[in-house]
């Protein structure tokens, strides 16, 4: 009898913010998000595909395939070509399946538009947005070879792609010494108001984009003194605020906020680096406007957007990631306490609220791209954004029927005279 | 672009209504690109399933009835319940776990031994579990194993440790011949043989193989 030797295999270990998607992931809430790019124009599959295959070769890790271990998950590197299809998919549709070996992103095209949806453990807003602007990039310039033929446009992320694989959590974060006792959040559990409603036929995101002028709604941030990010969280917890009854506003509404951490530590990883704080509002007995919701949780910002702060939360939870007794725990069993934490945590939150920021392109690109969309599936309502240009789109994702919230916001927005176009997927 | 004047927004695609207020939209007869497509919904209703979960309901229903109308000595209800639990396991075992063989000929190996030991105990302990069943069913998941594995092109690595696994299990029937558990001798002796070559053949060619994959999946 004569085995063949087959050549090893790379894996690694997931990273620490990794570590929560896989357990939690599930037929209502995928952990799955997308950006898309659209352009002035119709996709070329061929080239998108050709474009894919340049891209994936300063992206490795993106081929990694999520396995279950006895105690761990890990990634391991895979041969599967990743292949462009046209959209067909209800948005954020499940990605990881524990039983099937595949990638955990997908490319779609559709009409005008190239999307990518990723599956959280592999990757961040951040990093996801990289690998979406080297995409667009080769597409253009293999596109208009003709015109790019003596003159590359640079595309400025140019980290290494041992770089790109980081596990920036790892390099940043020592945990602290001993044993955490202090696991659990003393600071008192909170219970916030959770948004209810009918959900959509077999649990569909319900997406509604709404695009405007950056400079427009930055005017209306600056008249509050503020900025965009606390404006418009400002708003929404102001729209969710107007929609409940007089019962209901006796609880907080608290939103959840992912902060990036590349801009407080240096990294270039192209995988998950990202805590959250949250930011709450608890109403009082008067009506209540929304500048004084912009005083109270521009203040929060201020108070909890700190290194220090920051470093003292991640520290905490790599310690208990490296607590022996945790570390012998058999997976189904981590899994299982993780999902219920999740779920604790889950009551505390109303809804959350993100900023991917400003989209850079090479200038040689801008009249061919339109916009740049970001949006991620969903337990209750979701605000994601970015901007290209001066076009900001606000995206909400939504499990719900009902549309009042995003009505209220958008409503605000265009009583200030700023011009919105509204896309939805239903 | 159609415009809602009670919301003030402008409306992108092919939309009747407005997204925001569902008041309906005027018809501007302009061509609208559509923005998404639509994705039918799917039915995740099995007929095959829902069959036979009717047909072990029902033969579980008339076992009973057949026992209250003509008592017997065999408790036959009891049968007929142990045969559905074994089949709806192994169905769902081969369901759940259908992209991976090696780690399904695993499980229906563990949950076949637990089963036939489980019966015989039942029906009065005559040993055939343990005389046959368990050692045959080492060897034969051995060979299947290693053979779809060849046939599905599996990598090693894919398939290794239960391979492993599955060699030591079928040292097992060892303990039976030595406390003297068993009647007929002669398939756990063959069974512990085979284990014990199959075995060292796959530590002396596959040895590194295993340990990577034991260092990936045990790593804490
Ligand atoms: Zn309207």
């Amino acid at each position: 009898m004569k085995l063949k030797q087959s050549k090893s295999v790379e894996w690694t270990k997931l990273d620490n913010a990794s570590k929560y998607f896989p357990a939690t992931a599930n037929e209502l809430d995928t952990k799955v998000f997308r950006l898309s790019c659209e352009l002035y124009e119709m996709i070329d599959p061929n080239i998108l595909q050709k474009a894919l295959n340049k891209t994936i070769e300063s992206f490795p890790f993106f081929k990694s395939i999520l396995r279950r271990g006895v105690f761990w998950y890990y990634f391991e590197s895979s041969d599967l070509i990743p292949e462009v299809s046209e959209e067909s998919l209800s948005i954020c549709a499940p990605i990881y399946n524990k039983n099937t070996k595949n990638l955990l992103f997908r490319v779609f095209y559709y009409h005008k538009r190239i999307s990518l949806e990723i599956f959280h453990a592999l990757s961040d807003g951040k990093g996801a947005l990289l690998f979406l602007q080297t995409l667009v990039y080769h597409y253009l310039v293999y596109r208009y070879e003709e015109q790019f033929k003596n003159y590359k446009p640079a595309l400025d992320y140019n980290a290494s792609i041992k770089k790109k694989m980081d596990d920036s959590f790892n390099k940043h974060f020592i945990g602290d010494n001993g044993f955490t006792r202090n696991v659990i959040d003393h600071n008192k559990r909170i219970k916030a108001h959770r948004i209810r409603g009918k959900r959509t036929e077999e649990n569909r995101m319900k997406l509604i984009e709404g695009t405007m002028s950056v400079k427009a709604v930055l005017g209306e941030a600056k008249k509050n003194n503020t900025s965009l990010t606390i404006y418009l969280a400002a708003l929404f917890i102001y729209s969710i605020y107007k929609e409940m009854n007089a019962i209901e506003r006796r609880r907080p509404i608290v939103l959840s906020v992912p902060i990036n951490l590349r801009q407080f530590f240096e990294s270039d990883t192209a995988r998950n680096f990202f805590s959250t704080m949250n930011v709450s509002y608890q109403f009082r007995k008067e009506e209540t406007e929304l500048k004084d919701i912009i005083e109270s949780i521009t203040e929060s910002f201020q108070k909890d957007l700190t290194v220090d702060k920051i470093n003292y939360k991640i520290n905490r939870l790599i310690s208990l990631e490296k607590n022996p007794f945790m570390r012998i725990i058999p997976l189904p069993i981590k899994d299982y306490s993780i999902r219920m934490a999740n779920k604790l945590v889950d009551r505390g939150i109303t809804g959350a609220i993100s900023n991917i920021g400003k989209v850079q392109m090479p200038e040689e690109f801008e009249p061919y791209i339109r916009q740049f969309t970001v949006c991620t599936s969903a337990r209750r309502p979701q605000i994601c954004m970015c901007s290209y240009g001066d076009r900001l789109v606000i995206s909400f994702t939504s499990p719900f029927k009902d549309t009042e919230i995003q009505r209220r916001f958008f409503e605000h927005l265009s009583n200030k005279g700023i011009q919105i176009e509204i896309s939805s997927n239903m | 672009m159609k415009y809602c004047s009670h919301c003030k927004v402008y409306i992108r695609g092919d939309k009747l209504q407005c997204t925001l207020c569902e008041n309906s939209l005027p018809d501007t007869h302009d061509e609208e690109e559509t923005l998404f497509p639509t994705v039918p919904l799917i039915f995740q209703s099995h007929l095959a399933l829902r069959i036979t979960a009717f047909i072990s309901i029902a033969a579980l229903v008339v076992s009973f009835a057949l026992k209250e109308i003509f008592p017997s000595n065999i408790n036959s209800p009891l049968f007929v319940l142990l045969a559905l639990v074994t089949m709806w396991l192994s169905l769902i075992v081969v369901i759940r776990k259908r992209h991976n063989i090696a780690k399904t000929i695993m499980w229906q190996v563990s949950l076949l031994s637990i089963l036939s030991i489980l019966w015989d105990w039942r029906i009065g302990w005559r040993g055939w579990s343990l005389d046959y069943v368990l050692p045959i069913s080492y060897v034969a998941a051995m060979f299947v194993m290693y053979i779809t594995a060849k046939i599905m092109r599996l990598s090693v690595r894919d398939y290794i440790v239960y391979l492993l696994l599955d060699g030591l299990f079928g040292i097992i029937p060892i303990v039976f011949v030595l406390f003297d558990w068993i009647t007929v001798y002669y398939p756990s002796i063959i069974c512990v043989a085979i284990s014990i070559i199959f075995l060292s053949a796959i530590l002396i060619f596959e040895g590194e193989n295993i340990k990577i994959e034991l260092d990936k999946r045990m790593h804490i």
